[in-house]
Order: structure tokens, then C-alpha cells, then sequence
């Protein structure tokens, strides 16, 4: 949990949002009790409202300013 | 007992470092032949989304990448015991081994660049006037046809300084990168939107390739990111003839549909 505000890299949330539910491994099979696959307007509606807090945020910040960036 | 799948380790050893993921749990490693599954126990799986939940297993992910190769599992992973872990991992062993041979010693990046649309739309209507290619007409549906007409040369101008621009930075920064990832415009304003693979010792070289495009265009704005476990970048055949590409909204379209949903702002 603490990695993210630990580590030096400063990225958006929503960066790590598009990685962790829409990208990497699925694994499919009945051996497999759930996995985020599911209509994410529904499951992750937190989440969601967070991104587009973020967006909103980014979007309001002045156009020459830097937005979030790794060093 | 059920076991909440982080990453998929080219590595049959136990994890070193003490690391804890949902639930408060160690994080231990299962091994299969030379390989392994980053697993740690759960009593439910998770029934909501939360981004606390999200960052967690992202945390976990990050800790592995420092001592192994890994494949980052997509979040809420949950597997009924270590006799089904096990027999998934004999069913993917092989593609497994192959992607952790291909990623090995990568890394990840992000690179979003964002350019002031509106405004070049507004330079490439001045530009066109200028050359008289719009006419503004007299009769309504001579207005409505050069109204048309205007919108088609506004948008393919805009496409191709996008084209243009979107070549050059990628030529400059797929010189320091294994594999890529790259959509032009995914929105008006989101003009470049890729991911680089990239090899550990080439990072800095790809750092510099960046604040050069940075530099070159500073009216832009620019989001880098990593480096990331490369999530972008695991391609299973099992996966691939499963999901036929991507059939999962992608969270900033969902979002976007979700805000259109709710009658907000446009982001």
C-alpha cells in the first residue's frame, strides 16, 4: 500500500489503475474462484470515480505546468 | 484455502524479503518446476474494488520486480487452493516461461503526451482561410455543405500534423526500446499514448531520448511513467484467443462513458 507514495516514482493513480485492472496475466479455468473481468462500471465504480477525479485534476492544472512525471 | 495471485517469479525460491499484501498476509512464493506464483492467502475473495485494494496489489508487484523477472496478474486474481495453482501452472507453463524469457531484464514505460488541440485547430482554420479553402457561402445548404467540408479538411489536417508528430517521437524513442505499444489520438487533446519496453541498461538512454522530445516541444504536456512490471507486455495464447485482444473497457474509457452516464464534465 505504502509503495506507491514511498517509491520516488510519482505517477497518477489512474496510471496504475489501467496496469492493475486492464492489463497483465488472466488466468481463465474453473480453478479460478474470481478475477476483475467483470463490468467494471459496476464492480469498480469507486475506483472509477476516483479516475475521473484524477483526470479532472489533471485537466485543471495549467497547460504549461508539468503534470505528474517519474524522475 | 484460497491464494491470491500477484505475479507469476522466473524463480523457485522462497522470497527473500518480508512482504505483506491484502489482508495483511506474507506474501510467499509457490514453486513449480523453475518457476513460481507469488501468492498470499485470503479468506474472501473481494467483492468490491477499492482503490486501496488496487494499490495494495500494485505494491506487491513492485516489491517482487526488484529480486525476480515477474508477470503482474491482474488484480483479484483468487485461485481455490495449491492443487488447482499448481495444475494452472502446468497448463501455462510453457507460455509462462516464454514471456518470463522475454521480459527478462525490462522494464516498462508510460509516455501520454497531451497537445492544445483547440489551438491547432484554430491555426489550421486561420491557415485555411487564408488559402481561401473555406468559403462561408450564401444559401443555407451551400453553408451546410462547405460546413461539412470544412470540418473534413480541419480533421484531416489535425490527423496529419498528429501523424507527423506522433512518427517523430516514436523514431526517437523506439531507437532505446525492445517492444511498443503506441495509439494516436485516443482522444482530440491525448495526442500520443504508448508503452515502451525497455531494457534495463538502455533506461537512461531512453530517459534523455525523452527530455529531448520534451524539450523540443514544450507547448505540450507530458505525462512519463515507470518503470513499471511490464503489464503491457506478457502475451499468453491462451489469453489472447480468451480476450480476442482486449474485450475489458479500458479504465479511462470507462471512465469517460461512466462520466457521460452521470451528465459531468467532459475530462
Amino acid at each position: 500500500m505504502n509503495s506507491v507514495i514511498t517509491k520516488t516514482k510519482n505517477v497518477t493513480v489512474l496510471e496504475i489503475l489501467d496496469r492493475v485492472l486492464d492489463k497483465g496475466v488472466v488466468i481463465s479455468g474453473d480453478m479460478v474462484i474470481s478475477v476483475a473481468d467483470v463490468d467494471l462500471i459496476y464492480l469498480g465504480l469507486k475506483v472509477l470515480l476516483s479516475s475521473v477525479e484524477t483526470m479532472k485534476k489533471l485537466r485543471g492544472s495549467s497547460f504549461v505546468g508539468p503534470m505528474q512525471e517519474a524522475k | 484455502m484460497k491464494l491470491y495471485l500477484y505475479s507469476i517469479i522466473n524463480s523457485s525460491n522462497q522470497i527473500k524479503e518480508e512482504i505483506y499484501g491484502l489482508e495483511g498476509s506474507s506474501v510467499y512464493n509457490i514453486p513449480y518446476c523453475d518457476i513460481g506464483a507469488a501468492v498470499s492467502e485470503i479468506n474472501q475473495p473481494i467483492q468490491e474494488v477499492t482503490e486501496g485494494d488496487v494499490l495494495e496489489h500494485e505494491a506487491v508487484v513492485e516489491k517482487l520486480i526488484a529480486d525476480f523477472t515477474v508477470l503482474p496478474v491482474r488484480f483479484q486474481t483468487v485461485i481455490n487452493g495449491k492443487d488447482n495453482l499448481l495444475s494452472m501452472m502446468q497448463s501455462y507453463y510453457k507460455d509462462f516461461k516464454d514471456n518470463l524469457k522475454r521480459l527478462h531484464n525490462n522494464l516498462e514505460f508510460g509516455i501520454k503526451v497531451i497537445w492544445p488541440a483547440e489551438k491547432i485547430k484554430k491555426n489550421i482554420i486561420k491557415t485555411l482561410k487564408n488559402k481561401e479553402y473555406i468559403d462561408s457561402g450564401d444559401s443555407p445548404a451551400k453553408r451546410f455543405m462547405n460546413g461539412k467540408l470544412e470540418k473534413y479538411k480541419i480533421d484531416k489536417e489535425l490527423e496529419t500534423q498528429a501523424d507527423k508528430l506522433t512518427k517523430a517521437m516514436d523514431i526517437f524513442l523506439s531507437k532505446f526500446a525492445a517492444e511498443k505499444k503506441l495509439e494516436k489520438l485516443k482522444t482530440e487533446d491525448l495526442l500520443f499514448d504508448a508503452v515502451y519496453l525497455v531494457e534495463k541498461s538502455q533506461e537512461s538512454n531512453f530517459r534523455v531520448a525523452f527530455e529531448h522530445i520534451k524539450s523540443a516541444r514544450p507547448d505540450f504536456k507530458y505525462l512519463f511513467s515507470g518503470p513499471w512490471p511490464a503489464y503491457n507486455f506478457v502475451v499468453l495464447s491462451k489469453q489472447s484467443s480468451l480476450l480476442g485482444g482486449s474485450n475489458q473497457a479500458n479504465v479511462f474509457d470507462t471512465a469517460t462513458k461512466y462520466q457521460a452516464l452521470v451528465g459531468a464534465e467532459s475530462i
